[in-house]
């Protein structure tokens, strides 16, 4: 059984005590943020980049990957409690988690939100683990063709899939990929649009791009919106919830894993789409739709399986095939190229350790966030009194430190003070900055194979159609973008997003 | 939400783009573009940009023919904060140390509100400047300096 033998393998790695720790680290900082509104994981992520560098790979990226699916948890406590969204994959949670609240059976709504949490993560960690050795194995047939169409692929999907415009996420990838260009030119040796810029020569951070865009540019818009976070305070008991409870709630919880599972592994999935799915399907399949709404387990068993499910299961397409499925997953390939470790097709064949650990640890972790969240509920609570005015000049202070940490570089602090602006701009005109950060992270690797499977035909483009992977993966991309131009599915997206 | 005539919206952002694509077109012309088969490191650049340029223009021309959203105003006083202190510690870090930095940071970060009060930031810029210096110079070993060199 080579399943278990390799699941074996990750869980020995993940029990390593000092990669306990991390994972413990990862989650409690992923639930602190993710109860917290007004911080995501990504600029926290990017925030805690450069201090992996000491890490072992397997130990940053439990960790990193510990903040994310931690950050499911915690947004879901906020969404119960005060009814506004800890993270945006809470936002349905809200709907039925804080009516529940005020009937008096938060506790309730917050143990199934818990419980639903972990058997969809525990689930997720199963899939990854069976569905990982054939994609690895279908990857080593990858050459720079293949390579570029899934690269493509990947980016379009991410797009087509995700909230906002078709036209002005495809505009944003390009943008990102334009700054991914910057920097010293690997086989001719020329620069290229570093304006004389010395740091540049090395390429453009990504790290200072993703917390201005992501952190700053966020919090600058935050602030002008009126400050209205009233916290709902109430005794919470009953954290064990009924068997009458748990047993409506169970096919919610088994059917949200399944649909975030696949549509976690979908490029642009994660954890922001599934739990709408869920949502919306729990009240197609409900007996009396009514009741949604109206504090219906269901509605917050379902969701809360799906995103969890989904933000698990986006480590897919990264562990095996080396390509981000959202913007955090390009972080994390950020994470993996700061270790030397260059992500691909090859990734876990060559770092089976690293891969298998990760996949074991999520395990561990969700385990480790069950016990984090039921019983110490009323800590993460306390964190919620915290007002913003004193959180925000703190975020601000720890993301500079944070950026001029990655390189000990002050041109970094004001490429993050740029990119701040920008990113308020775009939030002003209403586009969404994360297809940039995949195209910046993607944008080299593009480039490489592009010009290595031109290279080898000879300047023939028709390579990318005549072998058969790379010729499949091709269509899917125009099949998606086909089908963009489908007012039907155009509505039903533009519905599905909006819910 | 309230309504304006012309797109602002994607007229902006159409501009933004041909801005960026102009600005990279004229910073790669003198680079080798090449052909399909070797190509130059100018290749991809010209051919992103044009795309880009191609982009700008459709969302210009569509936003000055339909109408949209307006944008909802520009309100200058946590804009010019929270970029303020960006700023005042890019040029303080280095030269007055990461202690005064982030207290001069954290201090200009909080004028972003009006809720904010001198008598309750100031003691936190205190705060978490210890923090901050406690986590990364003493535990993280980052090489900045601690006070005024």
């Amino acid at each position: 059984m080579e399943l278990f033998d390799n699941l074996l393998m990750g869980l020995s790695t993940a029990l390593e005590l000092n990669n306990l720790g991390l994972c413990l680290i990862g989650v409690v900082i992923g639930t602190a943020i993710g109860v917290l509104p007004g911080i995501g994981p990504i600029p926290t992520i990017a925030l805690l980049l450069p201090f992996t560098f000491g890490l072992t790979p397997a130990g940053s990226m439990i960790m990193l990957a510990g903040i994310f699916y931690g950050a499911q948890y915690g947004g879901s406590t906020t969404a119960i409690l005060v009814n506004v969204p800890g993270e945006t994959s809470s936002v349905v949670t809200c709907i039925d988690g804080h009516e529940m609240a005020k009937q008096g059976k938060a506790g309730t709504a917050l143990a199934i939100a818990a419980i639903a949490s972990f058997f969809a993560g525990t689930v997720a960690t199963v899939i990854i683990a069976v569905l990982s050795v054939p994609l690895s194995v279908l990857a080593l047939k990858f050459t720079a063709v293949e390579y570029f169409s899934l690269l493509v692929l990947g980016l379009i999907a991410a797009v087509v899939l995700a909230q906002g415009s078709v036209a002005k996420s495809l505009a944003m990838v390009l943008l990102g990929l334009l700054l991914g260009l910057i920097g010293i030119d690997v086989s001719s040796g020329a620069a290229r649009m570093t304006f004389g810029v010395a740091e540049l020569s090395d390429g453009i951070d990504f790290v200072p791009v993703a917390m201005g865009l992501f952190g700053l540019g966020e919090i600058i818009a935050n602030l002008e919106r009126p400050a209205e976070r009233r916290v709902v305070s109430q005794s919470i008991r009953d954290l064990i919830p009924s068997r009458a409870d748990l047993r409506a709630a169970f096919p919610a919880m088994v059917r949200g894993t399944l649909l975030g599972s696949v549509l976690g592994v979908l490029p642009g999935g994660g954890a922001a789409l599934p739990p709408f799915s869920s949502y919306a399907l729990e009240k197609k399949l409900a007996k009396d739709p009514s009741r949604f709404g109206k504090g219906a387990i269901e509605g917050v068993a379902g969701p809360e399986a799906a995103n969890n499910a989904g933000a698990q299961t986006s480590f897919i397409p990264l562990l095996t095939l080396g390509i981000p499925a959202n913007a955090l997953m390009a972080l994390m390939i950020g994470a993996l190229m700061m270790q030397g470790i260059q992500p691909g097709p090859q990734i876990m064949t060559e770092q089976p350790k690293l891969v298998w650990g990760v996949i074991a640890s999520m395990w561990v972790g969700n385990l480790m966030l069950l016990v984090i969240n039921l019983p110490l509920v009323g800590l993460w609570v306390s964190m919620l009194k915290i007002p913003y005015r004193l959180l925000f000049p703190a975020i601000v202070l720890f993301c500079c430190i944070g950026t001029y940490g990655i390189a000990n570089s002050l041109f970094n602090v004001w490429l993050m003070l740029g990119c701040a602006g920008i990113g308020y701009f775009f939030i002003k005109v209403g586009v969404e900055p994360a297809p940039l950060l995949l195209g910046l992270v993607l944008g080299p690797q593009l480039e490489e194979n592009f010009r290595r499977a031109m290279l080898l035909s000879e300047g023939d483009f028709s390579v990318f159609l005549s072998r058969p992977i790379s010729a499949v993966l091709l269509t899917v991309v125009a099949v998606l973008l086909l089908a963009l131009l489908s007012p039907t599915i155009l509505r039903t997206r533009k519905e599905a997003l909006a819910e | 939400m309230t309504r304006s005539r012309i797109d602002w919206q994607d007229l902006l952002f159409g501009l933004f783009l041909v801005a960026v694509a102009a600005a990279a077109l004229i910073a790669t012309r003198h680079l080798v573009v090449g052909h399909a088969a070797d190509m130059g490191p100018g290749y991809m650049p010209r051919v992103v940009s044009f795309g880009l340029l191609g982009f700008g223009l459709f969302f210009c021309a569509r936003g000055a023919r339909r109408a949209g959203p307006a944008i909802v105003p520009v309100q200058i006083r946590p804009l010019l904060a929270v970029l303020g202190a960006v700023g005042i510690f890019a040029l303080t870090a280095e030269r007055l140390g990461l202690a005064i930095a982030s207290v001069v940071t954290v201090i200009l970060a909080g004028f972003a509100t009006r809720e904010g009060r001198l008598r309750e930031t100031v003691p936190f810029a205190l705060l978490l400047s210890c923090a901050a210096a406690i986590l990364f110079i003493k535990v993280l070993a980052l090489p900045v300096p601690l006070w005024p060199r």
